[in-house]
């Protein structure tokens, strides 16, 4: 028998209830929440509730209202504007969790590393941080799509290499603050390599701040994507994302507007969606304001 | 004794609950208490005993999460938790000044010494000039024993040690001339060689001030060489108070009895004596005896009601209802 | 004559060129000693610790156990080291890691050491009764649990690798004094039972007086006066001692020393007083004080003194 608790997991999964329910207490929280489950839902479920292929091109219905059979209406070429509104939102969760993905994993192994190794190795990490954070990202994105052509996959490498000292440089302060706690000084005094810490101890423990952070960043990468596309450097055409919908939409505006409002309100509610979100998630995870125990 | 003269301070069937998550927490219950003019008053009572709380009931700074607070706390004849906010806050650091464990949570880092004393005069005396301020600042912490004050007068917070900072926290209440001062653990965070200087610090006090102290502490002995009465709390009760003399020669209640029992005897030999059990928690209600659970000599009727503060010898009260069976 | 268990010879730590926390340490402990160090903020009482367990490295002098030195002990095993020698941190809460069950913490000493996993799990329930925990106690968080039963896990996880040295900072800070006896008890128990040398790092004088049988006080990163605990407290013979003693607050009245409250505050470490490092606060001080450093002297039954002018009389001041 084991001496370790049975079901360790257990505490983990309350914990992880328990942040839930206090985001839900609150007004802005529950609206965060429900518009978060909302395009992410659409988004992993895109294939099987769009009523139609968002890129079928049907050149009779040209900017149709809103309709029983066309819900939003249609575009241009005569396409459901729903479906691909809907495929938009896959293609706006697509890019921004694997950006902050590869972003979070590569800024907090370096930022570990910088509040670990020895100082010269942590001015060369800290010197790169501020080489990416004073590059403009729009310049950068310029600069790669001129040599290698815009994509999706591009946009996410973009996003990715900028947000990269964002959640570095957190890393860096959490891990600068918990390596003087007496946890960790407990630890070595057991004779723990430092590797063990990091992976037992340290990375549990700077977890929260890293995905608040996280969570409050994807309202961003979703405007840049959007971003990125409308102005042609990001997701290519016939392609449905939100930044894309509203170019097509904008070149026709004289002909419906639209397409233009929706994709506008889409990318809006979604990004307000997110930062509600955000905000009631760092409330709910913060100490300071959980007073239960 | 002045018995003619009527308390500053009475406190009566104070309670005041907390919520968590677990249920409302009562922190304080029920509690009964005089603070005498000119006497200094030691509230002793390990963690969770409400001792601090009591304090902040006093000037009314409570947390966000009380969720019942009732009772009456007659400060000179009015009751504190009847004022508006803007009456409670003519209290304040006026009538009532308090100094904390740690005084940084009290200064400004952004301001020097000076103009922290110049600022708790002015609030009592509106019409008080700088200058004059300045001066009457500058002999005070001469009084509290600052070396230099001319210089100490320019200096920031942070520039100060520890002990530095405690002692202007003493000038800051001195110079306010409260009814009351709340001294809420003020030695612990400071090391013994400095803490014996604000030890005598207080002492010096005595003399100077005109009003009475509320001096809480988790440390038995230095209430002892300090205060002039006690008070024992215990899981949000109180349960003994007294001239401090005769509690600690004569203790009324087996838990006292016990606190003074653990302490480390100078030349004792064998055992050290602890407390058998844990504290009450503070989310069930109260039904019985609060110490019943740890007491050596509790039986069926400590568990049947709770005992109220009766008195075992004149002015001294106890909440046991065997405290002449038992402590003879 | 042989060697002793534990010898800490003329060791200095100066960190940053400047600051020089610990100056000139000599110190031995015997196997089954219980030593006591006392001190203010800045007398280096720490930095000692963390120089025994290998935690700083002395910047010059050396430390030996059981004749090897630390330097030596670290080349061949640290491991081994690690397994004989454990520190109990001042903070217990906060020196378990809040996002693990006190289970797995417990059980953290055998993985580090790669250690038989069902013997060490015999140990761990053997302890847990010895030291009075709760078996639910191995399915709660740190934050979960009391003061005082954070201090027993901490001795707990401590015991798992079956020491033969622990360093005690502070074991009684923060706990209240209704549950300190126990603590305090169970500590010179486990003293006999596992065969232990204890150093036990305390600014309260009574827990000192109580259970140590040998006490240093230290000043500045400098020990100022040594020994035999109940001599120290019956004969202060180093002013300071004297002063530290004397604001010890007690209940009883009769037991009350007339209190020398000594002046000022304790100087920096960075720039410490010239002479003897007291001598800005001393009430004794004469002019040799502040030109003429004192030397650690021995004064005869196991007391050494820092002082040109001790409070009880040397034997061998004539040797000088």
């Amino acid at each position: 028998m084991s001496i370790a608790a049975p079901a360790s997991q257990s505490g983990t999964l309350a914990e992880v209830l328990g942040v839930f329910r206090r985001i839900a207490s609150t007004f802005t929280g529950t609206m965060g929440l429900f518009i978060v489950a909302m395009v992410i839902s659409a988004a992993i479920f895109a294939p099987w509730i769009t009523p139609y292929d968002p890129d079928a091109l049907d050149v009779m219905r040209r900017f149709q209202n809103p309709s029983a059979t066309h819900w939003l209406g249609t575009d241009h070429l005569g396409r459901d504007l729903f479906s691909r509104l809907i495929m938009g939102s896959r293609i706006a969760m697509a890019v921004a969790l694997s950006a902050i993905a590869i972003a979070m994993i590569t800024g907090t192994l370096l930022g570990i590393a910088a509040a670990s190794l020895p100082a010269h190795i942590e001015r060369i990490i800290l010197i790169l941080f501020d080489v990416i954070a004073s590059f403009p990202s729009l310049v950068l994105a310029l600069a790669v799509v001129a040599v290698f052509g815009p994509s999706t996959q591009l946009v996410v490498v973009i996003v990715a290499v900028t947000l990269i000292p964002v959640f570095g440089r957190v890393a860096r302060a959490q891990v600068l603050t918990i390596n003087n706690a007496p946890y960790i000084e407990a630890e070595r005094l057991l004779g723990a390599s430092y590797a063990r810490i990091v992976v037992s101890h340290l990375l549990p423990n700077i977890a929260g701040p890293l995905v608040v952070l996280a969570s409050m960043e994807i309202p961003v990468v979703i405007t840049i994507e959007a971003g990125l596309s409308f102005i042609g450097l990001g997701v290519r055409p016939p392609l449905a994302s939100w930044g894309t919908l509203i170019y097509d939409g904008y070149a026709y505006l004289s002909d419906s507007k639209l397409p233009v409002i929706i994709a506008s309100s889409a990318l809006g509610l979604a990004t307000l969606g997110f930062t509600l979100f955000g905000e009631a998630l760092r409330d709910a995870v913060d100490p300071r304001l959980n007073r239960d125990h | 004794m002045e018995a003619a003269s009527s308390p500053l301070v009475r406190i009566r069937h104070l309670s005041l609950d907390a919520a968590t998550a677990r249920g409302d927490a009562h922190i304080l219950r029920d509690l009964s208490l005089d603070v005498g003019r000119g006497r200094i008053l030691g509230i002793v009572g390990e963690s969770g005993s409400g001792k601090s709380t009591l304090a902040s009931v006093l000037l009314r700074l409570l947390p966000g999460n009380i969720s019942r607070l009732d009772g009456e706390v007659l400060f000179d004849g009015v009751d504190l938790l009847k004022l508006g906010p803007d009456a409670m806050n003519a209290y304040r650091g006026t009538r009532i000044a308090m100094i904390f464990q740690d005084p940084m949570t009290a200064l400004n880092p952004l301001f020097t010494v000076g103009t922290h004393l110049v600022d708790v005069m002015r609030r009592r005396d509106p019409g008080l000039s700088r200058v004059e301020a300045l001066a009457k600042g500058e002999a005070m912490l001469t009084t509290v024993g600052i070396p230099d004050p001319a210089l100490r007068m320019q200096a920031y917070p942070h520039q100060l040690s520890g002990g530095m900072r405690q002692r202007i926290m003493i000038a800051m209440a001195l110079l306010v001339q409260p009814d009351l001062l709340i001294a809420d653990e003020p030695t612990t965070a400071l090391d013994a060689t400095v803490e014996a200087q604000i030890v005598e610090l207080f002492e010096h006090l005595r003399e100077k001030f005109a009003g009475s102290i509320m001096f809480i502490s988790h440390h038995l002995g230095l209430v002892a060489e300090l205060c002039d009465d006690l008070c024992v709390m215990y899981g949000g009760v109180i349960v003994e108070s007294g001239p401090v003399d005769a509690v600690l020669a004569k203790p009324g209640h087996p838990y006292t009895r016990a606190l003074l029992d653990c302490e480390i005897d100078d030349d004792g030999e064998g055992r050290l004596v602890s407390i058998p059990g844990d504290v009450p928690d503070p989310v069930a209600a109260l039904t019985a005896c609060v110490f019943a659970p740890r007491c050596a000599h509790a039986i069926d009727i400590c568990r049947a009601d709770v005992p109220l503060l009766a008195a075992v010898a004149p002015n001294h009260l106890s909440a046991c209802l065997r405290a002449s069976e038992v402590l003879p | 004559m042989t060697a002793p268990f534990i010898e800490i010879s003329d060791v200095d730590v100066v960190f940053g060129g400047r600051l020089r926390a610990l100056d000139g340490i000599n110190l031995t402990l015997d196997k089954g000693d219980i030593l006591g160090l006392v001190g203010e903020s800045g007398s280096g009482k720490t930095t000692l610790c963390k120089v025994l367990m290998g935690l700083a490295r002395p910047t010059s002098g050396r430390i030996t156990v059981a004749g090897e030195t630390l330097t030596e002990i670290f080349a061949r095993d640290a491991f081994s080291f690690r397994r004989r020698a454990q520190m109990l941190l001042q903070d217990a809460v906060a020196s378990l890691s809040p996002r693990m069950r006190i289970g797995a913490l417990v059980e953290e000493p055998l993985k580090i050491h790669d250690l038989p996993l069902a013997e060490g799990r015999l140990r761990i329930r053997m302890l847990l009764q010895r030291l009075g925990l709760p078996e639910n106690t191995l399915g709660k968080y740190p934050h979960q649990v009391s003061g005082g039963q954070a201090r027993r896990i901490a001795i707990l996880r401590a015991l798992v690798l079956t020491p033969d040295i622990i360093v005690a900072d502070e074991p009684t800070a923060g706990l209240d004094v209704s549950v300190q006896g126990d603590l305090l008890n169970l500590m010179l128990d486990l003293h006999g039972e596992f065969g232990l040398t204890y150093l036990i790092v305390s600014h309260n004088l009574n827990v000192i007086r109580r259970i140590t049988s040998r006490t240093a006080v230290m000043y500045l990163g400098q020990i100022v006066e040594e020994s035999p605990t109940k001599a120290l407290f019956k004969a202060p013979a180093h002013p300071y001692t004297a002063a530290l003693l004397s604001t010890n607050p007690t209940v009883d009245p009769a037991k009350r020393r007339a209190r020398i409250v000594i002046k000022g505050e304790i100087p920096s470490v960075v720039n410490p007083p010239s002479g003897c490092r007291f001598h800005t606060r001393c009430p004794n001080a004469v002019t040799r004080c502040s030109g003429e450093a004192p030397e650690l002297r021995d004064m005869g039954e196991g007391r050494r003194v820092r002082c040109h002018f001790p409070l009880q009389a040397v034997p061998a001041m004539a040797a000088e």
